[in-house]
């Protein structure tokens, strides 16, 4: 049983139908968009399609079982195709071999002795890193001159490769974490985790407008956020955050995810105002609701700059003519929304006005705390080594005998093997018997 | 010269030398006339530096690395299929096969230049000195399955029409060592017979190498695109890990380029099975083309992620 298992998960052609799933599957997730909700799917498949993509999680297909699953096999395959298949294959005994039944085989006649042919014949392939050994096998001399002989071990140092790369992984899984966190400008958050500090002392972004084909554009440049880290030192320490130029922080990386702007609004009631409802720095997204009523009003988003001509938000995302998009909403449902300029206001009904005072930037970060990624990064490192060991490396295997031929020459007969057939090596092959034709007399 | 119209110039001067190369090395292919082969080969030398030129000339005006949008990347991905052919070319002999990769380069470039935007500069994340390692890399894998992509079909023709010659009731040469007289035709003996009986189109089907040969110079060529896909996704990831604080985020465009590095993995391993060199092999490489495209293009044209550089 065990052994019907091995031999199965060992072949080849079964890894790569593991491969090929595990391929396929990857690219499903490429075509079905990943993490949408179900009605998502409904919306854009047909409801069987959509109800198996649902169902056999292919919305969320990385995370799956299937996927697990998949790259589980492909490991176990590969591990077991390398202990039964690869490691054990030896370099094949250096015996007598009819020459002229192997494909590659040639026959050079040289004038001269034996002895001194079949040292200069050993010479030239020495000269060229072959390593010559010599045998007497039944009464005859062979000479075998190998090369590249070490690079058998190609296919252990890439299936090792991706076992390193796997547990890099896996350590990531066990002991690492990830999260996000968006700070408004002078206020402070916390790394859960490891309860590090970060306050945001200003956060600053560059626009360039651009004249393309296709109308204004507005390129960001550069996002940066200053900011104060209170690590496991207890010292406050000011770092500056950017796009490609995380920062560490005991250990985990912090990065710059997003920016956005918060805002201080002033809400009166019958002109009075009302601190309990403006003392909060609102996010996009946001609602207040509106004591005594189900109403509630949203901010659903900051608008940099208005154009003037339009009256409509513009795409420029630098702060020119700056405005708020609010809406009224009732259990929910929007009863209607605004273009609200700063510090102007806006009627709620029954007493209730609103005015956006002031926007307060925030910057959203990332954090990861990834133990796997040495671990990782060496994996990467040997599957390259394994790959050009194996691709441009050939072990291969010349069998050269002298026999004298009439009376003051000899014939050299020579006939090569490598470990990938004979076509791969055919051209090289000629190419070294043309040489030699030319450089033994 | 303005550096600007200098790069319009050489771009023309490129495709111009892809297309008359191109049809050059076609007429090539069928006549075996040696000086088409050498004006076709001058022209793919000629629009190769023009096309490595015009991306320079690019740079020196702009001060912006020129590969970070679908203009520049293709353009990249012509000129690399076509100087990795022109290696191969020299190498192994292979003009015959010129007029199939210099047509292709053509078709991306032309492609290439309709989404030529004029001068952008670089969003943040892509403001990076990965920026300069990674491109390149991934592009120049895909140009080098581009190759083994032409090699694949060569494969495929020729094996599909010695299966008609046999078909067709070709009296087969006696089974021999080694087979018919002429070494390019030893492993399609339908072929062999019918250019021994005179057959021209059977003939001219001699001038290509023979299948085992063909199929080692698709191995050959994946054998330089999967170390290269596998160190552009590599440089993909250290970039990511700067970036966006993962190197691995499920991205589509990574994701894509992860299949067809499996795809081209299960290629590899095939190849060691002696059953599935070959016939089988050469589809698998085709599949694997078709990946590639996919990952290339309709990734960044179908579907949005944070890889999308269309502009
Ligand atoms: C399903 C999992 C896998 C199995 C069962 C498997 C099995 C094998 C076996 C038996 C060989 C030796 C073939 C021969 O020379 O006759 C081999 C070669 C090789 N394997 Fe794997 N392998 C797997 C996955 C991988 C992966 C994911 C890689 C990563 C690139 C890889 C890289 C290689 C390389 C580079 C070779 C040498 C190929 C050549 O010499 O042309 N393998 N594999």
């Amino acid at each position: 049983m065990t052994r019907a298992l091995t031999r199965t998960f060992g072949n080849v052609t079964v890894g790569v139908a593991l491969l090929a799933l595990w391929g396929v599957l990857t690219l499903v997730g490429v075509v079905v968009e990943q993490g949408k909700g179900a009605a998502a799917y409904f919306a854009s498949y047909p409801a069987p399609i959509a109800r198996a993509i649902v169902r056999l999680n292919f919305d969320d297909i990385y995370h799956s079982g299937w996927y697990l699953a998949s790259i589980g096999l492909v490991l176990a395959s590969m591990t077991i195709a390398t202990f039964t298949k690869v490691i054990p294959r030896r370099l094949p005994p250096r015996r007598a071999v009819t020459i002229d039944a192997i494909p590659l085989h040639a026959h050079v006649t040289v004038p001269g002795d034996e002895a001194t042919i079949r040292a200069r014949v050993e010479r030239f392939f020495s000269t060229r890193g072959w390593k010559i050994v010599r045998r007497d096998i039944e009464g005859t001399h062979w000479s075998f001159a190998d090369r590249h002989n070490w690079a058998r071990i190609g296919v252990l140092v890439n299936h090792t490769a991706i076992l390193v790369i796997a547990a890099g992984t896996i350590l990531y899984w066990a002991r690492g974490f990830a999260g996000e966190t968006a700070i408004l400008t002078g206020q402070t958050a916390q790394i859960p985790q490891t309860r590090a500090l970060i306050r945001l002392d200003r956060f600053a972004y560059t626009v360039a407008p651009v004249l393309t084909k296709g109308g204004m554009l507005y390129q960001p440049i550069d996002y940066v956020s200053h900011v104060t880290v209170v690590g496991r030192n207890g010292v406050p320490t000011p770092m500056v955050v950017r796009v490609n130029h995380p920062i560490d922080v005991d250990g985990t990386l912090v990065y710059q995810a997003s920016y956005g702007f918060g805002m201080r609004f002033s809400v009166t009631h019958d002109g009075k105002p009302v601190p309990a409802l403006s003392s909060r720095t609102l996010v996009e997204g946001d609602a207040l609701a509106i004591p005594g009523t189900t109403q509630s009003v949203v901010y659903e988003r900051f608008v940099p700059t208005v154009d003037r001509r339009t009256q409509m938000p513009s795409s420029d995302p630098r702060v020119n003519d700056p405005a708020v998009i609010l809406s009224l909403q009732e259990d929910g449902t929007s009863l209607g929304a605004v273009l609200d300029p700063l510090r102007s206001s806006v009627d709620l009904g029954n007493g209730w006005r609103i005015v956006p005072q002031r926007a307060v930037l925030y910057s959203g970060f990332q954090y990861r705390y990834d133990p796997g990624v040495p671990l990782v990064a060496a994996g990467s490192v040997l599957l390259l080594i394994g790959l050009v060991i194996s691709f441009y490396f050939l072990p291969a295997r010349l069998h050269v005998r002298v026999d004298p031929s009439g009376e003051s020459a000899c014939t050299v007969g020579l006939a090569a093997t490598t470990v990938k057939g004979y076509d791969i090596f055919e051209t090289q092959f000629r190419e070294l018997v043309d040489e030699l034709r030319k450089r033994i007399d | 010269m303005h550096a600007m119209a200098l790069d319009a110039v050489l771009m023309v001067l490129a495709l111009g030398s892809y297309a008359v190369g191109a049809l050059a090395l076609v007429v090539y292919l069928f006549s075996r006339e040696g000086w088409l082969r050498n004006f076709g080969a001058t022209l793919a030398v000629a629009g190769c530096a023009a096309q490595f030129a015009q991306l320079g000339a690019r740079y020196a005006e702009t001060h912006i690395w020129p590969l970070l949008n679908l203009y520049g990347s293709l353009s990249l991905f012509s000129a690399m299929s076509v100087a990795i052919f022109i290696a191969f070319a020299f190498r192994y002999r292979l003009w015959f096969a010129g007029g199939f990769v210099l047509a292709l380069a053509a078709i991306f470039l032309a492609y290439g230049v309709t989404w030529n935007e004029g001068v952008m500069p670089a969003v943040p994340s892509l403001q990076s000195y990965w920026a300069k390692i990674h491109v390149p890399l991934v592009v120049s894998s895909y140009a080098a399955f581009l190759v083994s992509f032409v090699f694949s079909m060569l494969y495929l023709v020729k094996y599909y029409a010695n299966r008609r010659y046999a078909r067709n009731g070709v009296a087969l040469a006696p089974a021999g060592d080694g087979g018919a007289a002429d070494p390019a035709l030893r492993d399609t003996p339908a072929l062999a017979a019918a250019a021994e009986g005179g057959d021209a189109v059977a003939e001219w089907f001699g001038t290509l190498p023979s299948l085992a040969q063909i199929d080692v110079l698709v191995y050959r060529t994946v054998a330089v695109g999967l170390p290269l896909l596998t160190l552009g996704v590599i440089t993909g990831a250290a970039w990511a890990h700067e970036a966006w604080g993962a190197y691995w985020q499920w991205d589509p465009k990574e994701t894509a380029a992860l299949a067809s590095w499996i795809l081209y993995a299960a290629y590899m391993h095939l190849h060691t099975r002696h059953a599935w060199r070959g016939l089988r092999c050469s589809w698998w490489s085709v599949i694997g083309f078709a990946s590639i495209i996919f990952c290339y293009l309709g990734v960044n044209i179908w579907i949005s992620g944070l890889h999308s550089y269309k502009v």
